[in-house]
């Protein structure tokens, strides 16, 4: 008994989905295609190598047509498909549209297939005698991501999950039963508010496109073992490692920064488990780039360069495997619920674990491994060292963040540490500086063998200014009571300043060497912002005047970090006079109007600024989901959001004139007053000053025969005084009357009539009940001293991976 | 000895001080009854308890909120937040308190909260007014 459903459109889907099968059928062939390539005997027959390079492409024009069609879904509001239905609706602006698209799991599987497409099609044209057997490698992890969204059972087991299923074959509800059920869906769930960012839209594609390009040097190193390559892999490879390294750092400090902006959690880094996931692979490739290059100067630490980046790649697949699976439950708010993929992440995940592992293995006894020591004075000897330290605190990252894995595992029940941050800033910042410090000095050792005494005289100096200089930046900055922190300072200054002494070098003409420099002096000063950042950011809406709940309340006293702000009521904060002014609706949002001011001794106001921190009102569920506004100065942000708002009642709020407004008062009280008289109401008392006989409307002309009266009121509330004029007008036959609101003592005034016999004026005046009085928010506030560090040190280190990237390129292509 | 040998042996000790650590700083999860018994902090998973009264009121205190959770054994206990009411805190279907007992309360340091968010939430709504109505 098949229904004919009305007002499907079921051919995009029936295309995307004959792309996925290609898009499979394309990688399986382009995999067997350049398998064969690699092991020909006959290296001048390239027709296995032509058929790998078609299919290649035609994989990636077959991503590309997968990408159109769910596009087309979104785009046009398909909610016939699960996919559009689940994470987009017809209100979002287009370029929230796009962040829908990588919203679910299928999404952002499809983004990494698609850069790992394009990425693989340069290497085509790129790796000359390492094509075959790179992209053998690179065709196999296609094949596998691939699968990831082909959404068939095979033997009772889900094969990926596509993102072309139909709304009513991925769930059961009577309403498909009727042939017309698309007619009763008029819109879809809608994207996340907290990832309607313009962050989200960029976050992503760069996190990916970090990921994926980080399977290009792990190819290199494989088919390195493989072919028995094992020197040569380096050097084509060195440009792709940093590349990777260069696009995952901006894309996690992306993220880092999106949180910053745009989530409550009121910091940049929280060591949640979804952000260890992509750093970790970071550091180890960090890790891997400084190795590649001393084995590509000496010959030293081949196995440890290849290691590294062949684990980081497949910390990278773990990394999948812990945000996608479902197994980080209980300790992230971030990851995704599981898809009954698991089986699959592993499967892919143990392929590129074992397969390096056995070629290892295999190969073993004719790697280049070095027998003799490297000198201590040497730089390939602490670029090993700095590697190490690097991986070990990857370690510790990993050790914490799998307790989830480990419970499941040995069924255990851990629970991850009450203070995660604590517990990560403690090895971190040890490590950190460690690594900072290697850092600076190896910058003045050679090669296999330096002049020790040249280098102590060289290092002297830059470790005796560090010391200086850390001494005014820990007091100016105000973290001298902590001895980690001025260590770890010091050894980020201590490496800005040697990496600074490599840099004036270049600037006489060894331009070669800048990138690294640059670097190091980037990395070195988001390390400084990112810890006086985290170390002294301070709540400054610090409450003071906090109603007690009893002793046992004050006693365990946590700080209290949020304050009310009444509207138009100036509270002190910190330095701050801190006034909520009102909030306007824009679109979904409500932006909360604050204004900040400081005044210095003199009464003179030196600062004056409004934040706008907004919140998200859904009425139906109940729930605010709010956004902060930052403030940024050049040494210092300040972080405002809103943690608690009066919930609106969906129809009460539109104060539109005419519109029941009244309902929002209590019942009104009808005065008779006379010029001069007093009128009392609850907040405070108002005065009738005289009467204006040529009172004007707004957009009403009037004519001779028309009488306008207004009534000059005095309205004293709050300690202020307010003038309102409300207005009688008689028009024609019709008796009309303009009230004015004095919102700031919750009253609204009319001037309802005239009585001429008693020689008086009637006055009707309406007053909020009292609970509705004031309008308030909660508030958060938190000072970040320079935080522009973190962020400008970023951009810096950026920089240098570029000039890096060039210089290493062009060795290859010179080579 | 050879030098690598010995950093390889200073590598291994680090790395077993990060994990012993990480286990020494680890918390466990459990009921309200053992957080009774215990003066550390900890972990306890269970149900927000709908029926009784859950107070915040940020116009007499902006940092005080109280609620009644069943952990996990469906033992019920008075538990105080001291901070603003967390968003979406109703619709949670799972809390993760962390923190510890003072007198009869649970005063939690920590909240997280796993929510069915409507971003998530596989139901259908229709907007016909007659027909089946809410699914």
């Amino acid at each position: 008994m098949d229904i004919q459903f009305t007002g499907e459109h079921l051919l995009p889907g029936k295309l995307g989905q004959f792309f996925i099968v290609l898009s499979i059928g394309t990688s399986v062939l382009a995999l067997i295609s350049y398998f064969f390539a690699t092991i020909a005997k006959d290296k001048l027959d390239l027709s296995w190598q032509k058929i790998g390079r078609l299919a290649y492409r035609l994989n990636l024009v077959a991503i590309v047509g997968v990408g159109a069609c769910l596009f087309y879904i979104i785009y046009n509001h398909l909610f016939e498909y699960h996919y559009a239905w689940s994470h987009s609706s017809k209100i979002l602006p287009v370029y929230y549209i796009i962040s829908c698209f990588w919203e679910g799991q299928e999404g952002s599987f499809w983004l990494w297939t698609f850069w790992q497409g394009l990425l693989g099609c340069i290497v085509i044209v790129k790796a000359k005698s390492w094509e075959n057997s790179v992209m053998t490698i690179i065709s196999l992890s296609q094949v596998f991501l691939a699968t990831m969204i082909l959404g068939v059972e095979i033997f009772g087991a889900k094969i990926g999950s596509s993102p072309f299923v139909l709304l009513r074959d991925a769930m059961e509800a009577p309403i498909f039963a009727r042939a017309d059920y698309l007619s009763l869906i008029q819109d879809g769930n809608g994207l996340n508010p907290l990832l309607q960012n313009y962050w989200m839209v960029i976050h992503p594609p760069t996190l990916f496109l970090g990921f994926a390009s980080m399977i290009v040097p792990f190819a290199y190193a494989v088919a390195g073992l493989w072919q028995k390559r094992y020197t040569d892999w380096v050097k084509p490879a060195m440009p792709w490692a940093l590349f990777a390294v260069m696009i995952l750092g901006t894309g996690i400090i992306m993220g880092s920064f999106w949180a910053y902006e745009a989530l409550n959690f009121g910091g940049f880094w929280a060591w949640d488990p979804v952000e260890n996931a992509s750093i970790i692979p970071w550091l180890t490739l960090i890790a891997g780039v400084h190795v590649m290059i001393a084995f590509k100067n000496t010959g030293h630490s081949y196995f440890t360069a290849a290691f590294l980046v062949i684990i980081s790649f497949v910390l990278v697949l773990y990394a999948s495997f812990l945000t996608r699976s479902g197994i980080l439950g209980e300790t992230s708010v971030h990851a995704f619920t599981s898809m009954g993929m698991d089986t699959q992440l592993l499967v892919y995940l143990s392929v590129f674990f074992f397969l390096p592992l056995v070629l290892f293995i295999i190969n073993w006894k004719k790697l280049p491994i070095t027998k003799k020591d490297e000198d201590t004075y040497s730089r390939e000897f602490w670029l090993f060292i700095g590697a190490v330290v690097l991986f070990v605190s990857c370690i510790q990252i990993i050790a914490t963040t799998s307790i989830p894995v480990f419970n499941a595992i040995f069924g255990t029940d851990i629970a991850p540490p009450t203070d995660a941050i604590q517990h990560y800033n403690k090895w971190q910042i040890a490590f950190a500086f460690v690594i900072a410090t290697i850092s600076g000095f190896s910058q003045f050792l050679k090669y296999k063998q330096t002049n020790i005494r040249k280098f102590f005289i060289s290092l002297s100096v830059s470790f005796v200014v560090a010391i200086i200089v850390t001494a005014i930046v820990v007091y100016v900055v105000d973290i001298y009571g902590n001895v980690m922190y001025i260590l770890m300072t010091w050894a980020a200054i201590f490496s800005i300043l040697c990496n600074g002494n490599v840099l004036s070098e270049a600037f006489k003409g060894k331009w070669k060497l800048s990138g690294s420099a640059v670097a190091h002096i980037g990395f070195a000063m988001l390390l400084v912002g990112a810890l006086i950042a985290a170390a002294n950011n301070k709540v400054v809406s610090l409450n003071t005047t906090g109603i007690g709940f009893g002793d046992e309340f004050a006693k365990n006293n946590n700080p209290r970090e949020n304050i009310i702000l009444y509207k138009n009521e100036p509270t002190k904060m910190d330095k701050y006079s801190v006034t909520y002014l009102g909030d306007s609706t824009s679109g979904v949002n409500t932006y909360y109007k604050v204004n900040y001011k400081v005044t210095n001794s003199e009464g003179k106001i030196t600062e004056n600024f409004n934040l706008y921190p907004n919140a998200q009102q859904n009425a139906k569920m109940k729930q605010i989901i709010a956004s902060p506004d930052t403030k940024h100065y050049l040494l210092h942000d300040i972080y405002t959001h809103v943690s608690s708002v009066p919930l609106k009642e969906e129809e009460h709020h539109e104060d539109h004139e005419g519109h029941s407004d009244d309902e929002n008062y209590q019942k009104p009280v009808v005065h008779e007053v006379v010029v001069g008289d007093t009128v009392r109401f609850r907040n405070g008392f108002l005065l009738v000053k005289g009467i204006n006989k040529n009172a004007k409307i707004n957009d009403i002309p009037l004519t001779d025969k028309d009488v306008a009266i207004g009534l000059n009121l005095e309205v004293h509330a709050n300690e202020t005084v307010y003038n309102a004029e409300p207005i009688f007008l008689i028009k024609g036959n019709a008796k009309v009357d303009f009230g004015k609101k004095v919102d700031e003592a919750g009253l609204k005034l009319r001037f309802t009539n005239v009585l001429p016999e008693k020689n008086k004026m009637e006055l009707t005046v309406y007053e909020k009940p009292k609970e509705e009085k004031k309008d308030w928010i909660v508030l958060k506030a938190i000072e970040f001293p320079y935080i522009n560090l973190f962020w400008g040190g970023t951009i810096v280190m950026v920089i240098g991976f570029i000039l890096s990237i060039f210089r290493r390129a062009k060795e290859v292509t010179g080579a | 000895m050879k030098k690598s040998s010995i950093i390889g042996m200073i590598i291994i000790a680090i790395a077993i001080g990060a994990i012993v650590s990480t286990y020494a700083d680890s918390s466990t999860y459990g009921s309200f009854s053992e957080a009774i018994k215990t003066k550390k902090e900890l972990h306890v998973v269970g149900k927000l308890d709908l029926a009784k009264e859950m107070f915040y009121n940020p116009q007499q205190d902006a940092n005080y909120f109280s609620f009644y959770v069943n952990d996990n054994n469906g033992e019920n206990c008075k538990v105080v937040f001291t901070g603003a009411k967390p968003q979406d805190f109703e619709r949670s279907e799972q809390i993760v308190l962390t923190g510890q007992m003072l007198g009869n309360e649970f005063h939690a340091s920590k909240i997280l909260m796993k929510c069915p968010s409507k971003y998530t939430e596989d139901k259908i709504e229709v907007t016909e007014v007659s027909a089946q109505g809410k699914i």
